[in-house]
Protein backbone atom coordinates (compact mmCIF):
# COMPACT_ATOMS: atom_id res chain seq x y z
CA UNK A 1 0.00 0.00 0.00
CA UNK A 2 2.81 2.65 0.81
CA UNK A 3 3.94 1.98 -3.21
CA UNK A 4 0.34 3.71 -4.26
CA UNK A 5 0.08 5.59 -1.04
CA UNK A 6 3.14 7.23 -2.40
CA UNK A 7 2.18 7.76 -6.13
CA UNK A 8 -0.69 9.56 -5.12
CA UNK A 9 0.88 11.63 -2.82
CA UNK A 10 3.50 12.43 -5.89
CA UNK A 11 0.42 13.16 -8.62
CA UNK A 12 -1.93 15.64 -6.67
CA UNK A 13 -3.40 17.26 -9.72
CA UNK A 14 -2.44 20.60 -10.44
CA UNK A 15 -5.24 23.31 -11.04
CA UNK A 16 -4.75 26.04 -13.81
CA UNK A 17 -4.62 29.73 -12.32
CA UNK A 18 -7.60 31.29 -13.52
CA UNK A 19 -7.75 35.08 -12.80
CA UNK A 20 -11.59 34.79 -14.30
CA UNK A 21 -12.47 32.30 -12.02
CA UNK A 22 -13.54 34.43 -9.23
CA UNK A 23 -15.01 37.07 -11.96
CA UNK A 24 -17.50 34.40 -13.39
CA UNK A 25 -18.14 33.62 -9.46
CA UNK A 26 -18.92 37.21 -8.91
CA UNK A 27 -21.03 37.17 -12.10
CA UNK A 28 -23.63 34.86 -11.46
CA UNK A 29 -23.67 36.24 -7.64
CA UNK A 30 -24.94 39.38 -9.01
CA UNK A 31 -27.40 37.30 -10.96
CA UNK A 32 -28.29 35.21 -7.62
CA UNK A 33 -28.32 39.06 -5.70
CA UNK A 34 -30.90 39.90 -8.60
CA UNK A 35 -33.05 37.20 -8.07
CA UNK A 36 -33.49 37.29 -4.67
CA UNK A 37 -34.53 40.99 -5.18
CA UNK A 38 -36.87 40.00 -7.49
CA UNK A 39 -38.73 37.15 -5.43
CA UNK A 40 -38.48 39.40 -1.84
CA UNK A 41 -40.08 42.11 -4.00
CA UNK A 42 -42.61 39.32 -4.91
CA UNK A 43 -43.52 38.56 -1.76
CA UNK A 44 -43.94 41.58 0.24
CA UNK A 45 -46.05 42.19 -2.69
CA UNK A 46 -48.19 39.06 -2.37
CA UNK A 47 -48.22 40.09 1.76
CA UNK A 48 -49.58 43.57 1.04
CA UNK A 49 -52.13 41.95 -1.29
CA UNK A 50 -53.27 39.23 1.03
CA UNK A 51 -53.39 42.03 3.99
CA UNK A 52 -55.17 44.60 1.98
CA UNK A 53 -57.75 41.84 0.53
CA UNK A 54 -58.08 40.26 4.20
CA UNK A 55 -58.95 43.88 5.63
CA UNK A 56 -61.71 44.46 2.56
CA UNK A 57 -63.09 41.18 2.68
CA UNK A 58 -63.33 42.16 6.76
CA UNK A 59 -64.75 45.20 5.98
CA UNK A 60 -67.03 43.97 3.18
CA UNK A 61 -68.89 41.47 5.38
CA UNK A 62 -68.79 43.10 8.19
CA UNK A 63 -70.41 46.05 6.44
CA UNK A 64 -73.01 43.44 4.45
CA UNK A 65 -73.74 42.00 8.35
CA UNK A 66 -74.72 45.57 9.68
CA UNK A 67 -76.71 46.41 6.47
CA UNK A 68 -78.95 42.94 6.83
CA UNK A 69 -78.84 43.85 10.31
CA UNK A 70 -80.08 47.52 10.14
CA UNK A 71 -82.32 47.03 6.95
CA UNK A 72 -83.84 43.76 6.99
CA UNK A 73 -84.71 42.64 3.50
CA UNK A 74 -88.33 43.32 2.24
CA UNK A 75 -88.56 41.50 -1.06
CA UNK A 76 -90.39 43.15 -3.58
CA UNK A 77 -92.66 39.72 -3.09
CA UNK A 78 -94.81 40.80 -6.78
CA UNK A 79 -93.56 38.18 -8.46
CA UNK A 80 -93.61 35.19 -6.44
CA UNK A 81 -91.73 33.02 -4.58
CA UNK A 82 -87.86 33.07 -5.72
CA UNK A 83 -87.32 36.58 -3.85
CA UNK A 84 -89.23 35.49 -1.17
CA UNK A 85 -87.30 32.12 -0.77
CA UNK A 86 -83.37 34.14 -1.19
CA UNK A 87 -84.72 36.81 1.17
CA UNK A 88 -85.82 34.14 3.61
CA UNK A 89 -82.27 32.23 3.27
CA UNK A 90 -80.37 35.17 3.52
CA UNK A 91 -81.92 35.75 6.56
CA UNK A 92 -81.40 32.73 8.59
CA UNK A 93 -77.90 32.42 7.57
CA UNK A 94 -76.65 36.44 7.60
CA UNK A 95 -74.62 35.71 10.57
CA UNK A 96 -72.65 33.57 8.61
CA UNK A 97 -72.22 36.07 5.55
CA UNK A 98 -68.51 37.10 6.25
CA UNK A 99 -66.94 33.94 5.73
CA UNK A 100 -68.01 33.71 1.58
CA UNK A 101 -67.66 37.28 1.60
CA UNK A 102 -63.96 37.43 2.95
CA UNK A 103 -63.19 34.06 1.01
CA UNK A 104 -64.21 35.59 -2.27
CA UNK A 105 -62.22 39.11 -1.47
CA UNK A 106 -58.78 37.18 -0.37
CA UNK A 107 -58.96 35.03 -3.26
CA UNK A 108 -59.87 37.99 -5.64
CA UNK A 109 -56.95 39.84 -4.26
CA UNK A 110 -54.47 36.43 -4.21
CA UNK A 111 -55.40 36.50 -8.02
CA UNK A 112 -54.58 40.20 -8.99
CA UNK A 113 -51.66 40.03 -7.40
CA UNK A 114 -50.62 37.57 -9.14
CA UNK A 115 -51.33 38.96 -12.50
CA UNK A 116 -48.26 40.05 -14.13
CA UNK A 117 -45.17 37.79 -13.33
CA UNK A 118 -41.82 39.73 -14.73
CA UNK A 119 -38.66 37.30 -16.70
CA UNK A 120 -35.24 36.68 -14.62
CA UNK A 121 -32.95 35.92 -16.64
CA UNK A 122 -29.59 34.42 -15.31
CA UNK B 1 -23.10 35.93 5.88
CA UNK B 2 -22.36 38.82 3.38
CA UNK B 3 -21.12 38.60 -0.23
CA UNK B 4 -17.76 40.41 0.91
CA UNK B 5 -17.25 38.06 3.83
CA UNK B 6 -18.15 34.99 1.56
CA UNK B 7 -16.20 36.16 -1.70
CA UNK B 8 -12.88 35.96 0.44
CA UNK B 9 -13.50 32.81 2.31
CA UNK B 10 -13.74 31.48 -1.39
CA UNK B 11 -11.00 33.23 -2.54
CA UNK B 12 -9.08 30.77 -0.22
CA UNK B 13 -11.23 27.82 -0.98
CA UNK B 14 -11.10 28.26 -4.10
CA UNK B 15 -7.97 26.12 -5.57
CA UNK B 16 -8.44 23.08 -3.41
CA UNK B 17 -12.63 23.43 -4.20
CA UNK B 18 -11.44 23.25 -8.31
CA UNK B 19 -8.60 20.21 -7.53
CA UNK B 20 -11.49 18.35 -5.47
CA UNK B 21 -13.62 18.33 -8.35
CA UNK B 22 -11.70 18.02 -11.18
CA UNK B 23 -10.27 14.46 -9.65
CA UNK B 24 -14.24 13.87 -9.09
CA UNK B 25 -14.54 14.87 -12.79
CA UNK B 26 -11.56 12.53 -13.98
CA UNK B 27 -9.74 15.82 -15.36
CA UNK B 28 -11.82 17.43 -17.01
CA UNK B 29 -10.95 21.03 -16.25
CA UNK B 30 -14.06 22.71 -17.92
CA UNK B 31 -17.00 20.47 -16.35
CA UNK B 32 -14.94 20.98 -12.84
CA UNK B 33 -14.88 24.48 -12.88
CA UNK B 34 -18.54 24.44 -13.97
CA UNK B 35 -19.31 22.58 -11.15
CA UNK B 36 -17.94 24.62 -9.01
CA UNK B 37 -18.88 27.73 -9.83
CA UNK B 38 -22.67 25.73 -9.37
CA UNK B 39 -21.43 24.84 -5.69
CA UNK B 40 -20.20 28.09 -4.54
CA UNK B 41 -23.84 29.75 -6.25
CA UNK B 42 -25.67 27.36 -4.41
CA UNK B 43 -23.76 27.76 -0.85
CA UNK B 44 -23.81 31.79 -1.24
CA UNK B 45 -28.18 31.21 -1.34
CA UNK B 46 -27.36 28.80 1.53
CA UNK B 47 -25.26 31.20 3.71
CA UNK B 48 -27.87 32.26 5.76
CA UNK B 49 -27.98 28.48 7.13
CA UNK B 50 -24.01 28.39 7.58
CA UNK B 51 -24.03 28.06 11.48
CA UNK B 52 -20.28 27.48 11.63
CA UNK B 53 -20.20 24.53 13.54
CA UNK B 54 -18.15 23.04 10.80
CA UNK B 55 -15.23 24.56 9.11
CA UNK B 56 -16.49 26.36 5.93
CA UNK B 57 -14.28 24.69 3.92
CA UNK B 58 -16.09 21.30 4.77
CA UNK B 59 -19.56 22.80 4.37
CA UNK B 60 -18.42 24.25 0.99
CA UNK B 61 -16.92 20.42 -0.28
CA UNK B 62 -20.47 19.27 0.69
CA UNK B 63 -21.98 21.17 -1.61
CA UNK B 64 -19.87 20.49 -4.13
CA UNK B 65 -19.72 17.35 -3.43
CA UNK B 66 -23.77 17.13 -3.83
CA UNK B 67 -23.68 18.89 -6.92
CA UNK B 68 -21.30 16.42 -8.61
CA UNK B 69 -23.66 13.74 -7.36
CA UNK B 70 -26.35 15.68 -8.94
CA UNK B 71 -24.36 15.93 -12.13
CA UNK B 72 -23.68 12.50 -12.25
CA UNK B 73 -27.27 11.30 -11.65
CA UNK B 74 -28.50 13.48 -14.63
CA UNK B 75 -25.30 12.99 -16.78
CA UNK B 76 -25.59 13.09 -20.68
CA UNK B 77 -24.95 9.60 -22.29
CA UNK B 78 -22.18 11.07 -24.58
CA UNK B 79 -19.86 12.56 -22.36
CA UNK B 80 -16.32 11.81 -23.41
CA UNK B 81 -14.39 9.18 -21.27
CA UNK B 82 -10.68 9.60 -20.08
CA UNK B 83 -9.84 6.97 -23.05
CA UNK B 84 -11.53 8.75 -25.30
CA UNK B 85 -9.71 12.10 -24.66
CA UNK B 86 -6.74 9.83 -24.66
CA UNK B 87 -6.76 9.73 -28.71
CA UNK B 88 -7.40 13.11 -29.00
CA UNK B 89 -4.42 15.88 -29.93
CA UNK B 90 -3.83 17.62 -26.80
CA UNK B 91 -1.74 20.76 -26.07
CA UNK B 92 1.03 20.95 -23.10
CA UNK B 93 -1.57 23.39 -21.26
CA UNK B 94 -4.16 20.51 -20.78
CA UNK B 95 -3.03 20.05 -17.11
CA UNK B 96 0.13 18.59 -17.88
CA UNK B 97 -2.13 15.68 -19.15
CA UNK B 98 0.39 13.46 -19.74
CA UNK B 99 1.04 12.89 -16.41
CA UNK B 100 -2.59 12.26 -15.00
CA UNK B 101 -3.75 10.27 -17.65
CA UNK B 102 -3.26 7.21 -15.98
CA UNK B 103 -4.11 8.32 -12.69
CA UNK B 104 -7.18 9.86 -14.48
CA UNK B 105 -7.94 6.74 -16.12
CA UNK B 106 -7.73 4.70 -12.54
CA UNK B 107 -9.87 7.19 -10.55
CA UNK B 108 -12.70 6.65 -13.66
CA UNK B 109 -12.78 3.57 -12.75
CA UNK B 110 -13.37 4.29 -8.78
CA UNK B 111 -16.99 4.32 -7.32
CA UNK B 112 -17.84 7.80 -6.76
CA UNK B 113 -17.63 7.75 -3.04
CA UNK B 114 -14.74 5.80 -2.97
CA UNK B 115 -13.02 8.65 -5.69
CA UNK B 116 -14.29 10.72 -2.97
CA UNK B 117 -12.35 9.72 -0.38
CA UNK B 118 -9.21 9.35 -2.57
CA UNK B 119 -9.55 12.96 -3.48
CA UNK B 120 -9.68 14.26 -0.02
CA UNK B 121 -7.71 12.38 1.79
CA UNK B 122 -4.49 12.43 -0.61
CA UNK B 123 -5.07 15.96 -2.54
CA UNK B 124 -6.73 17.90 0.10
CA UNK B 125 -4.99 16.01 3.18
CA UNK B 126 -8.52 15.98 5.11
CA UNK B 127 -8.84 14.29 8.11
CA UNK B 128 -11.33 10.81 8.81
CA UNK B 129 -13.52 13.15 10.42
CA UNK B 130 -13.68 15.93 7.77
CA UNK B 131 -14.61 13.01 4.95
CA UNK B 132 -16.91 11.62 6.75
CA UNK B 133 -18.73 15.30 7.50
CA UNK B 134 -18.34 15.79 3.60
CA UNK B 135 -19.27 12.75 2.40
CA UNK B 136 -22.17 12.09 5.07
CA UNK B 137 -21.30 8.83 5.97
CA UNK B 138 -19.77 7.42 9.05
CA UNK B 139 -15.94 7.17 9.20
CA UNK B 140 -15.58 3.41 9.33
CA UNK B 141 -17.16 3.72 6.19
CA UNK B 142 -14.94 6.57 5.05
CA UNK B 143 -12.29 3.66 6.13
CA UNK B 144 -13.24 1.08 4.24
CA UNK B 145 -13.63 3.19 0.82
CA UNK B 146 -10.17 4.23 1.36
CA UNK B 147 -9.17 1.11 1.82
CA UNK B 148 -11.30 -0.38 -1.06
CA UNK B 149 -10.15 2.83 -3.26
CA UNK B 150 -6.61 2.22 -2.63
CA UNK B 151 -6.68 -1.69 -4.00
CA UNK B 152 -8.82 -0.86 -6.88
CA UNK B 153 -6.08 1.96 -8.06
CA UNK B 154 -3.03 -0.41 -7.35
CA UNK B 155 -4.53 -2.78 -9.47
CA UNK B 156 -4.99 -0.32 -12.59
CA UNK B 157 -2.16 1.74 -12.11
CA UNK B 158 1.01 0.37 -13.32
CA UNK B 159 4.45 1.92 -12.75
Amino acid sequence: MNEIDKYLREHKPAVKEDPTFLLETNRRLDAVEGIKAEVDCERSRGRVALIIALAAGLAAGVLLTLLLYLYPVHSISADGRFLEHTRLLLDSWKQYLIFPVAALAITLGLVLSRDRRKTVHL
Amino acid sequence: MNRERFISLVRAEQEPLRRFLLTLCDGDAALADDLAQDALVRAYVASGSFLGLSKFSTWLFRIAYNCYIDHCRKARPDRTSVEDAIALPSDDASDASFRYQQLYQALERLPQKEKAAIALFYFEDRSIQEISAILGIPSGTVKYHLSQGRTRLKQHITR
